[in-house]
């Protein structure tokens, strides 16, 4: 049924909520047969907000409709032994099993890796969780606040005299998602090699804190611990407030250039000024340097100054709003809001294709699957008639 | 077997850390990876965060970032505004599976990589550019960072404190999201190429990447009309929920309170029976809806408290905490050492460094597990084995390559930035404190050089 680069590859996808389901996403939107198995009441991320229209239902969440494009939906209880069953008889032609369980939770449910192995040697079984699948706090409870604290992203985020912050949203569950999506290709491109499965172990926590820069190296090479900058630092590429919002400024100053060039385009004589004309004099002077800078740029308009950067190569930013990043020109020459037709809601613009593939394109097929939308189909073609679909709903297997 | 990526050869024409990060990902796991650079144009990762703060001698193979970025792979200088260094690398690409590079669409146009150029020498190769604004559109040759990006894509926005205006990470943190979908999109690609043997081109858009991963927000504005305002540490959907105070300078315990299990299990550690009696907590949307005086009753509770103490007490109840580490308890840390996160990588002996842990990767495969870590590679290291060993080129004419400057072992015209000193950097606030015995602790912490200490 499928297309694009994960053609011909089978997941059975056990994820809820958010890290999970992004990494099978990201397979169901570029190709791959997913089947999300949902207990009977439904994938908590059913009720995650904001929802279609602000009306709270299990098929009107945009969270949830977001993760699960593509993806076909079976319900399955497998605490019962025969929603196991089930499950077996699917794993047994599937390429991949994805879940995000607490780790204790599969071998409780006597689906560990060895019995997933020698049921299908194949398999690939990728797992995400929150502190990963050994280690002393493997079964400490997190969520993203938890993440971002023990990841080392949270101490150095904030303003320098407050309270840590974290960012906005579920970014440390995004983060795990994409590298749990990596590390199953990598196993199912072993197998496709090999035919030998894997057990992938990806940790959220480890997600964070591989993605630090030069944090934990500051205090390897010089035993500093770094910490929230206070708002003048010597860098000339912090963040600024305009007349009408925010601006990233940024010349691209590297150890080298003519400081003269930055002093003309801000027109701004005070800067001309050996106190600041090269990075190690900047560094020295950095309070002075930011007081200055602060007045300046408030003065300024963010789109002005961010076009006129441009055209002197300078590598400026802007602060876009939700509302002002969809009305984005690039954005919007890019096509990266695609409208997908919902059979119930109609049409949803949906943030499109992280990124472009000329070969295999990623593309929405479906929007995100009903509760148990597939249960006649998936269970019809392992040979269940309808009086036995009806033995398994009454039996709350389904 | 080590790595599942054995027999794939990347070219890499990378910069700081969007391209380096995701070759690095896919270099552990096996891949050769050959990272171009020049002597004629220095990158800012060579330069600046240098070990010892030192900017004398060869300096520039003494950079954090540098050696954070492009662990695991080989080395070649290469001028690429001159045919000869251009001829090197067609031949490179030739014999390559990838091409990734994350310079802005006019520099590759103006070398001739783009993608219709590579087929010619290579009808298979998969080329990857990331870009922050994508390969196509009208801002697409417009030069980007990370910070610009996270503010583009709406995340910079919906992020900061409540009573404040927008706040964004202090590392570049889009180029890891960036980073993290390019390693998604190889993997992608190579397994296209294994069921058809056609190569392509894969354009990453940063700003895209980014808000890929703000659905809620996204949709929110596209669906409801609605942007949300900024709400810090909040959550709506729990309470209590934040970031509080603990014993000891600049010391923090996280907290999320996601049940009213969880609830009575924090008036228990915290000794506070009165609150779990308290009907005006009983639920959580009480809980919610007094969640400013819940917060500052909890901190005012949690500042006696040390915040790794604190942490193990909660979870024992199954309370979701956790403190938040700075960079010395990352390293020092029980529960990434049994896991093996950090890697000791030991340095060319050319640079005087020793042997120093380093962040690794957030997944384990049990059958195909990680290459053993080399370092990144000072400056042309493998000019010689590669032109010589992969492409064949005679003594004499790798002579001629250096004599032109083509290729080198040190930039032309090198100058590192010297940072303050450690006492000035904490004066200023960039570091919370320096260590003086932090190397020895690092060795003793990682098992390195245990003969040597036991000898002291």
């Amino acid at each position: 049924m499928s297309s694009g680069a994960l053609a011909g590859v089978k997941v059975i996808d056990l994820t809820h909520h958010i890290a999970g389901p992004y990494a099978t996403k990201l397979l169901a939107d570029f190709g791959a047969d997913v089947l999300k198995i949902e207990r009977p009441g439904g994938d908590p991320a059913r009720r995650l907000p904001p929802f279609h229209r602000d009306e709270p239902h299990q098929e009107k969440s945009l969270p949830f409709l977001y993760l699960n494009t593509n993806k076909r939906s079976l319900t399955l209880n497998l605490k019962s032994e025969q929603g196991r069953a089930i499950l077996l008889e699917l794993l047994a032609d599937a390429d991949a099993l994805v879940e995000n369980f607490a780790p204790s939770v599969m071998p409780s449910l006597g689906l560990d890796y060895d019995t997933l192995r020698d049921h299908n040697p194949r398999l690939v079984v990728a797992s995400v969780s929150n502190f990963g699948q050994t280690g002393p706090w493997r079964d400490y409870r997190a969520t993203e606040i938890v993440e971002y604290a023990l990841g080392g992203l949270m101490y150095i985020f904030g303003a320098y005299d407050r309270e840590p912050l974290k960012h906005a949203l579920s970014q440390a569950q995004f983060k795990a998602g994409t590298n749990l999506a990596s590390a199953t290709l990598m196993a199912l491109y072993h197998q496709r090699l090999t035919g030998q499965g894997q057990r992938v172990d990806v940790s959220i926590q480890e997600s964070i804190a591989s993605a630090l820069r030069d944090v934990t190296n500051n205090y390897t090479y010089t035993g500093a611990v770094r910490r929230r900058q206070p708002n003048h630092t010597g860098d000339l590429t912090r963040l600024r407030a305009v007349s009408d919002g925010y601006v990233l400024p940024n010349p691209g100053l590297g150890a080298s250039v003519d400081w003269q060039i930055l002093v003309d385009f801000l027109d701004a004589p005070e800067l001309d000024d050996p106190r600041f004309d090269n990075a190690s004099a900047r560094l020295e002077n950095a309070e002075a340097l930011g007081e200055i800078l602060d007045r300046i740029f408030a003065a300024k308009q963010k789109q002005d100054i961010f076009y006129a950067a441009h055209e002197k190569r300078f590598i400026y930013g802007v602060i876009d709003s939700p509302e002002e990043t969809v009305d984005n020109p690039q954005i919007r020459a890019r096509e990266y809001y695609v409208p997908v037709e919902h059979p119930e809601l109609g049409e949803i613009n949906f943030p499109g294709a992280p990124f472009l593939m000329s070969g295999s394109p990623w593309r929405v097929e479906s929007t995100a699957p009903g509760l148990g939308q597939h249960n006649g189909d998936v269970l019809g073609r392992l040979g269940y008639d309808a009086t036995q679909l009806a033995y398994l709903t009454t039996a709350e297997v389904i | 077997m080590a790595g599942p990526l054995q027999g794939i050869r990347i070219i890499e024409m990378g910069q700081l850390i969007a391209i380096p990060s995701a070759m690095k990902w896919l270099a552990d796991m096996g891949a050769q990876v050959i990272r171009l650079e020049s002597v004629q144009r220095l990158e800012s990762y060579r330069t600046d965060s240098l070990y010892h703060n030192e900017v004398e001698g060869e300096f520039w193979n003494r950079g954090a970032n540098f050696y954070e970025q492009n662990r695991n792979k080989l080395g070649l200088t290469l001028d690429l505004s001159r045919d000869e260094g251009r001829a090197v690398l067609r031949d490179l690409i030739a014999v390559a599976d990838v091409f990734a590079e994350n310079f802005t669409p006019r520099v590759i146009k103006n070398f001739g990589l783009e993608y219709a150029e590579l087929r010619k020498m290579r009808p298979d190769i998969i080329m990857v550019s990331s870009t922050g604004y994508g390969f196509e559109g009208p801002w697409s040759n417009f030069g980007a960072t990370g910070p610009a990006t996270e503010g583009a894509a709406g995340l910079a926005y919906m992020t900061g404190y409540r009573d404040g205006g927008p706040m964004m990470s202090e590392i570049p943190y889009t180029d890891y999201t960036a980073g993290e979908h390019t390693v998604a999109a190889v993997m992608l690609a190579l397994m296209h190429r294994l069921n058809t043997g056609q190569g392509q081109f894969i354009d990453v858009s940063q700003t895209q990447t980014c808000s890929a991963t703000i659905p809620e927000a996204l949709l929110d504005w596209t669906v409801n009309g609605r942007v949300s305002e900024r709400i810090g540490n909040e959550d709506p959907a729990m309470a209590p929920h934040g970031c509080y105070p603990c014993a000891g300078d600049d010391r923090w315990i996280a907290i999320a309170i996601d049940s009213d299990e969880a609830w009575l299990a924090l008036c228990r550690v915290m000794a506070r029976p009165d609150w779990a009696a308290d009907a005006r907590y009983g639920d959580v949307l009480s809980r919610i809806r007094r969640r400013a005086e819940l917060d500052m009753m909890l901190a005012f509770e949690t500042r006696g408290h040390d915040n790794h103490e604190l942490m193990a007490r909660l979870q024992a109840e199954g309370v979701a905490a956790g403190a938040v580490v700075d960079s010395e308890n990352l390293l020092f840390n029980e529960h990434l050492k049994a896991r093996g996160f950090y890697e000791v990588v030991a340095h060319h002996p050319a640079t005087g460094m020793p042997p120093l842990p380093y962040a690794s990767r957030p997944w384990k495969l049990s059958e195909t597990p990680a290459v053993p870590p080399r370092p990144a590679p000072i400056m042309g290291q493998h000019n010689w084995e590669l032109l010589a060993g992969l492409l064949g080129r005679t003594d004499g004419e790798i002579a001629a390559l250096e004599e032109s400057n083509v290729i080198g072992y040190a930039p032309l015209t090198p100058r590192g930035v010297r940072r303050p000193s450690l006492d000035e950097q904490v004066r200023q606030g960039r570091m919370q404190k320096y260590d003086t015995d932090y190397a020895e602790r690092v060795r003793r912490w990682f098992g390195v050089g245990d003969e040597q200490s036991r000898g002291e």
